[in-house]
């Protein structure tokens, strides 16, 4: 933590992650209804009705009530994927990198089989088959998010179980299990860690991809859903996707400042 | 593959000796050059023979003729492979007039033999429409090479054949299918047939390529040297495309609708909605009779006065689509009436009427809980099943919206009935019976789309069907299908909300266009590009 | 045979029972779907009736239980056979020989456009973490990562295609226009410039971070201040030791990349109209086309095979710390 405070802009991505975080949880007391409800006239100017600051869509739903609302939705989806990918890759990756053989050859056959399959395609039919609950689309996203993280966290436990300290602790007779969970995971972790950043990132702007392609889900609103839905109207009403495109990029880019500051603070402790 | 090649080839070997017969008049008439239109969909197979589709005539319709085509005028149609048409007193048999000196693409001319083939061999057993329509054919008499006479085992209308003749009559060589495997027929992806266009090439995901067919039995006519349907299947793109020049013409409204008001606006692009009145498109909420909350009427009519079909008009068609009265579309010259039981924007007899129906709202405002499918086809229905479960939840009634793509929602509405309402876009085709009666009729078996598979039966709406199907006196029809409209909307087995047609954008640059009420689907014969 | 080539065969075939997972799921994944290729079909010609969907039905095989479908499904494809598509109703294999040529181009650009550039990016951002260069850069590749794929697309064309028409708004060349050679060349060059760009811009992103974030991790490596205690020169440091270390995720990442970027295209080609692979498995997956996703996933599969395994090799290659035991 004391990483985070040495820099201003992690320190400012933190913030932004924090006031999302708390718009997020409070949604429903700073916007209370539906946000897809149709408050107003449509395609109302932001800036322009004090009943509705950022406009209306197309519809007359009111920009603002879904910003507050997809923030909920799209930091969900961020967050559920990159704890079920990174939690699912460390995992295999570790298991896999310390015990070599045939466990090191099943797994690193299901990762491959994983891997080689696009991840977005995946996605895309398994959200054409099961449909688009939230549920859903966070496997859909997660399965192709996994084996990232499986196959870093495997090459580094690699490096590392050839280096001289590992050596040297076996050497000095420690218990494999201590090599590996205070020896190697310490060090094979931040890079690993490093992808939450991308992760998060990656599952929020698949999650507007897939409501590009039509497969978002149409109970809740999500910026990825505001931006593919304002899209069509990329020329003559640009602020539907802009407003909602920016929240995203705020969103991303404070995830990434904050991941990295975490992620040197993480370099910076470890053992020499 | 070989095969199709040396067909071509010796077709360009014919055509290039045509080209050298027309060249005077050819080089005095209008030259349209090329021509590039935006295609949003590929077909999975060409045929309009066998897919009596609009996505299939959009691209066949120029190469593959039907006997007659809509038109403007009194009669409402244009004779095209057909001269004539008569029906016998008796309604067992309708006489055709067929066209002389018509050939076929490849030289062979065109003949009485080749319609009974059509007739017999592909409408009637494997058109998705023709299976319906052409049940009671038996027989296709060929007493000369340019009569047809069609036999019916009941009496069938001349007036509704005549009006599905655009439709379901395209007319397929039998030198190139008889006898083959029809749905296999290779001649079913480079098309062979009577038009003002010849096949040239497909790219799959880039174009189709049509070229002038120099012997087309209209003097002077086609006037474009070319025709390429460019396929762009995202929707900003064909936007782009136009206004970059790319290409000249974006047909069934492939520019949104939010678009067209800016895009009217670019130098030397219009909006143009005419020439879809005869392919009238329906927005439809089916409904599932099977579930106890929508079997009760009073809770039909809440869900009809608890839609705002002035906001469904101004804002998702964005004015360009009618308010529906009931199953006939208002632009329908024939069979509309507006006589009909109406049902005003007014949530709160809504209310009173769920209240009525025993349905009170509890404590936090709802009644009970619904399913609604959306047809994922178009913008427009996704779109107003998010505004249909607003406004459902202003009365009350709890929707979820179950997101589809095309083929799940094919299964879980029209074959599994896994579904509470559903939006559905049905196409009006000029007579109630070709593809709207099936909309409401029983005893239709699971598995058939845009029709009624949500258990509604009403004997006496089931056998004012079947008496119009046999009626043969174009009065008394018009009176059945009336009546029809009048009990639709009285016990609403189905809530019609609007009617719409497409948009085109085309280029200032050409000319004779949206000239017929199914001008995006008809043959494009006088279609020229100018400077 | 050298080591080298028996290593690659022994990798392939190795893969084998990988492959047979991804079939084996993928066939199960779209079969289990609601809605079949005829429900596809009907749904897009406006609907047919019962005996017509059975009709079809029987055609296809699609009347048959899961189950002999999949073993005949296996049994084609091990015999080679990639069957015939339903959906375009067109034998997979040319469908595959069509569309290849498209998605090479534009993967290998986008790749090769991303990776050099990112890595070149990210060595000047990560020779001195914290500085101005750095912090430009990072927060650059930041935005650009963070701007979704197809409004970035969507952007580009308006700028590029629409409003300055420098380029063509989509297509991968001009219609039947019968160039060839060169012509044609420069043509299909011109036509992937803008979705090239949308696609490498994205990857750039992420190379240039995971590489300068691997060189400011190297910073701090005992390797680094063995070297600097040696007196060479930054310049020598910097890319003979920083670089070549922060190097080795950024190889993983590509070969992981292969596959990831094919599905990022699926959104680019669809903005750009690329008929490429990533569409026609859209394509496949929206008509519950099995036969044609597997020819195109299996397809795919090799080709991120031999990405992976040219990967394994560089790695041996640059890191001198991973022999044999690596795989």
């Amino acid at each position: 933590m004391a990483g985070l405070l040495k820099r201003p802009e992690a320190l400012a991505g933190g913030a932004v992650l924090l006031a999302l975080a708390l718009i997020a949880l409070a949604a429903p007391l700073l916007s209370p209804g539906d946000p897809l409800a149709i408050a107003g006239k449509p395609l109302i100017l932001p800036l322009t009705d004090a009943a509705h600051p950022l406009g209306t869509d197309r519809l007359g739903r009111d920009l603002l009530a879904g910003l507050i609302h997809g923030a909920r939705t799209s930091m969900t989806v961020g967050l559920l994927v990159a704890v079920v990918a990174l939690s699912a890759g460390m995992i295999v990756g570790t298991v896999a990198g310390l015990a070599g053989g045939w466990t090191e050859a099943v797994l690193m056959r299901l990762v491959e089989a994983f891997q080689i399959v696009p991840g977005f395609l995946l996605a895309l039919a398994l959200v054409s088959v099961a449909g688009p609950s939230l549920a859903g689309v966070v496997l859909a996203i997660a399965l192709g998010a996994w084996t990232g993280p499986a196959r870093l966290a495997r090459s580094r436990v690699l490096a590392l179980r050839e280096s001289e300290f590992v050596a040297a602790a076996r050497v000095l007779g420690l218990h494999p299990a201590e090599i590996a969970f205070r020896q190697i995971m310490p060090l094979a972790l931040p890079p690993v860690l490093s992808l939450t950043a991308i992760i998060v990132a990656g599952a929020i702007l698949t999650e507007a991809a897939l409501s590009f392609l039509g497969l978002g889900n149409p109970n809740v609103v999500t910026w990825g859903g505001m931006i593919a839905e304002g899209r069509n109207q990329l020329r003559s009403a640009a602020w539907l996707s802009i407003i909602p495109g920016l929240a995203l990029v705020i969103t991303v880019v404070s995830t990434y400042l904050v991941g990295e500051a975490l992620t040197d603070s993480l370099t910076e402790r470890r053992p020499r | 593959m070989t095969l199709v090649l040396s067909r071509r080839g010796l077709f360009l070997s014919t055509a290039a000796l045509a080209a050298l017969q027309f060249l005077p008049r050819s080089a005095s008439a209008q030259s349209g050059g090329r021509i590039t239109v935006a295609a949003d969909s590929e077909p999975a197979q060409l045929n309009p023979a066998i897919a009596a589709s609009n996505g299939v005539f959009y691209i066949s319709s120029k190469v593959i003729e039907p006997l007659a085509e809509a038109s403007y005028d009194e009669a409402g149609l244009r004779p095209l492979l057909a001269t004539g048409w008569e029906g016998a007193e008796d309604g067992l048999s309708i006489t055709f007039k067929l066209r002389e000196g018509v050939t076929w693409h490849d030289g062979t001319p065109f003949t009485s033999a080749d319609v009974a083939f059509s007739a017999l061999q592909v409408w009637k057993p494997l058109q998705n429409i023709g299976r319906t329509l052409f049940a009671n054919l038996t027989a296709v008499e060929t007493p000369d090479a340019h009569t047809a006479v069609f036999r019916f085992s009941a009496p069938t209308p001349l007036q509704l054949i005549a009006k599905a003749l655009p439709v379901v009559s395209s007319v397929l060589p039998k030198h190139i299918y008889d006898g083959s495997e029809i749905a296999e027929n290779p001649a079913n992806r480079a098309l062979i047939g009577t038009g003002p266009f010849v096949w040239g090439d497909y790219k799959p995901g880039e174009y189709y390529l049509l070229k002038r067919n120099p012997a087309y039995w209209q003097p002077d006519l086609p006037l474009a040297e070319e025709l390429v349907f460019r396929v762009l299947p995202d929707r900003a793109a064909a936007a782009g495309s136009l206004e970059a020049g790319e290409v000249q013409l974006a047909a069934f409204s492939s520019v949104p609708l939010v678009e067209l008001d800016r895009i009217g606006k670019v130098p030397g692009l219009t909006v143009i909605t005419k020439g879809y009145e005869a392919l009238t498109y329906q927005l439809v909420v089916e409904i599932n009779h099977r579930n106890a909350h929508l079997a009760n009427l009073k809770v039909r009519q809440a869900i009809a006065h608890a839609i705002d079909r002035q906001f469904v008009l101004d804002t998702i068609f964005l004015g360009y689509a009618a308010k529906a009265t009931g199953p006939v579309p208002a632009n329908d010259p024939t069979f509309y009436t507006p006589d009909v039981t109406t049902y005003a924007f007014d949530p709160e007899k809504a209310k009173a009427l769920l209240d009525e129906a025993g349905f009170p709202a509890d404590a936090s405002g709802k009644r009970f809980a619904l399913r609604l499918l959306p047809a994922p086809y178009f913008n427009e229905t996704r779109q107003f099943g998010d505004y249909l479960r607003q406004a459902l939840a202003a009365v009350g009634i709890d929707a979820t919206i179950v997101a589809n793509d095309s083929a799940a929602h094919q299964k879980a509405v029209y074959t599994d009935h896994d579904f509470d309402l559903a939006v559905a876009p049905p196409v009006f085709r000029a007579d109630p019976a070709i593809s709207t009666t099936n909309l409401v009729r029983s005893g239709i078996p699971a598995g058939v789309n845009f029709s009624n598979q949500g258990g509604y039966v009403n004997p006496e709406l089931d056998s004012l069907i079947d008496t119009a199907l046999t009626t043969l006196d174009p009065a008394a029809r018009v009176a059945l299908y009336h009546r029809f409209q009048q009990l639709v909307t009285a016990d609403l087995p189905l809530i019609n909300v609007v009617d719409w047609s497409f948009t085109s954008v085309a280029s200032d640059k050409l000319g004779n266009i949206a000239n017929n009420p199914r001008w995006a689907v008809s043959n494009w014969a006088d279609l020229t590009l100018g400077t | 045979m050298t080591p080298a080539l028996r290593r690659i065969l022994g990798r392939l075939i190795g893969s084998i029972p990988v492959l047979l997972i991804v079939v084996i799921g993928v066939f199960l994944l779209l079969n289990s779907a609601g809605g079949d290729a005829v429900d596809a079909y009907l749904a897009s010609i406006g609907g047919g009736d019962a005996g017509l969907a059975a009709k079809l039905r029987a055609e296809h095989g699609l009347d048959q239980s899961i189950w002999r479908r999949l073993i005949f499904t296996l049994g084609r494809l091990a015999q080679g056979d990639l069957g015939w598509s339903v959906a375009l109703n067109r034998p997979i294999a040319a469908v595959i020989a069509e569309r290849l040529p498209n998605t090479l181009w534009l993967m290998g650009s986008a790749t090769a456009l991303s990776f050099l550039a990112g890595s070149a990016l990210g060595i000047l951002a990560g020779r001195r973490p914290g500085s101005a260069v750095d912090r430009l850069l990072s927060g650059g590749s930041l935005l650009l990562y963070s701007i979704p794929g197809f409004w970035l697309g969507l952007v580009l064309s308006v700028i590029f295609a629409v409003q300055l028409r420098w380029l063509p708004v989509s297509g991968i060349e001009t219609i039947a226009s019968g160039k060839t050679g060169m012509d044609r060349a420069l043509d299909i060059a011109w036509h992937l410039v803008l979705p090239v760009s949308t696609l490498g811009m994205i990857y750039l992103a992420l190379f240039l971070r995971v590489m300068r974030s691997g060189m400011a991790e190297a910073w701090s490596q005992d390797y680094i201040l063995a070297a600097r205690a040696r007196g060479l020169s930054e310049s020598r440091i910097v890319l003979n030791h920083a670089a070549r270390n922060a190097l080795l995720p950024l190889i993983t990442l590509l070969g992981l990349q292969a596959a990831s970027m094919l599905g990022g295209s699926v959104v680019v080609e669809s903005v750009f109209g690329v008929p490429g692979f990533g569409r026609l498995a859209q394509e496949a997956v929206a008509g519950r086309d099995t036969p044609l996703l597997l020819g195109v996933i299996l397809v795919s599969a090799v080709l991120v095979i031999l990405t992976n395994l040219l990967v394994d090799l560089a790695y041996g290659v640059i890191d001198p710390r991973v022999g044999r035991g690596g795989t």
